[in-house]
């Protein structure tokens, strides 16, 4: 794969692919853009790799939520926690802008897998089968972990409305 | 549940617009071009410093070779000098030695294990 071939995938990705890991990342944009660019990074290295067999865009997801992961596992969880959630600025008192600190801090409360097959459903839209392909688990238990997502979701946004 | 799940799809987080995304990508992936261009050269360097040494070890064995079948030594007046020293040298000090080569042995064995290991993993 070429560069510039590259990076017209990459320009078609971006914004999904950030906004994946701005959901892993609770919020913190800064994070996200950072991890980005690293899974970006491995990406274009591990290019030669790339057969073709599944989308472009699942493999991309794929080395993302990789580096999501080994970043977890380099720092203490409560880096990308409820914490980092909580401390979101509260720029504007609008109903969309607490809806998103909600959301946020609801989803700092997951489990990662959980928080990722959410993420990847509901925010991406993509199906069983792709989610399955980026996280490396079977289908069956993709299911279980949206069906667990969702209710800890419910729980916990309605602690918050409460 | 039903509300749940509206709630999600229609609050899905926002990516700010950050122009300069691309541009980072672009500079890191040059980096990485670079780095790779380096490791090349290296290893090319790397090669042909084989290749010299190599020829350059047939050169000298073979003019090694030639001169020993030119000027051919009495194998019995060098065997009382260097040689005899070299043999209670090695007959005293034998069982060090191969303490020694063994620890190499392990330390190679080792360092090799641990250098074959894929540094990225995706």
């Amino acid at each position: 794969m070429t560069e510039e071939r590259f990076i017209s995938q990459v320009r078609e990705q971006q914004e999904p692919l950030r906004r994946f890991l701005l959901a892993l990342c609770n919020g913190d944009d800064a994070l996200a853009d950072d991890l980005a660019q690293d899974a970006l990074v491995r990406a274009y290295v591990a290019s030669g790799s790339f057969l073709g067999l599944s989308k472009f865009s699942t493999w991309l997801f794929r080395i993302a939520y990789n580096c999501y992961i080994d970043y977890c596992r380099k720092n203490k969880p409560e880096k990308t926690g409820v914490e980092e959630a909580q401390a979101l600025p509260a720029q504007e008192t609008s109903d969309a802008s607490f809806r998103y600190q909600q959301l946020y801090q609801a989803l700092a409360k997951l489990p990662e897998k959980e928080k990722a097959a959410i993420s990847l459903f509901y925010f991406e839209e993509l199906s069983i089968k792709e989610i399955s392909a980026i996280l490396n688990i079977p289908q069956g238990t993709i299911k279980y972990h949206l069906s667990t997502g969702r209710q800890h979701l419910k729980q916990h946004l309605q602690t918050w409305n409460s | 549940m039903e509300q749940l799940e509206d709630f999600l799809r229609n609050n899905k987080p926002v990516v700010k617009d950050d122009p300069t995304f691309l541009l980072k990508t672009r500079q890191r992936m040059e980096a990485v071009e670079g780095i790779k261009a380096e490791v090349d050269r290296q290893r090319s360097h790397g090669c042909k410093a084989l290749i010299v040494a190599l020829i350059a070890g047939l050169a000298v064995g073979s003019a090694a070779t030639a001169i020993a079948y030119l000027y051919p030594v009495d194998a019995n007046s060098v065997g009382e000098g260097l040689l005899d020293s070299v043999r209670a040298f090695l007959t005293t000090w034998k069982q060090y030695l191969i303490y020694f080569v063994a620890a190499l042995a392990i330390a190679l064995g080792l360092v090799l294990t641990r250098s074959s290991k894929n540094p990225i993993r995706l």
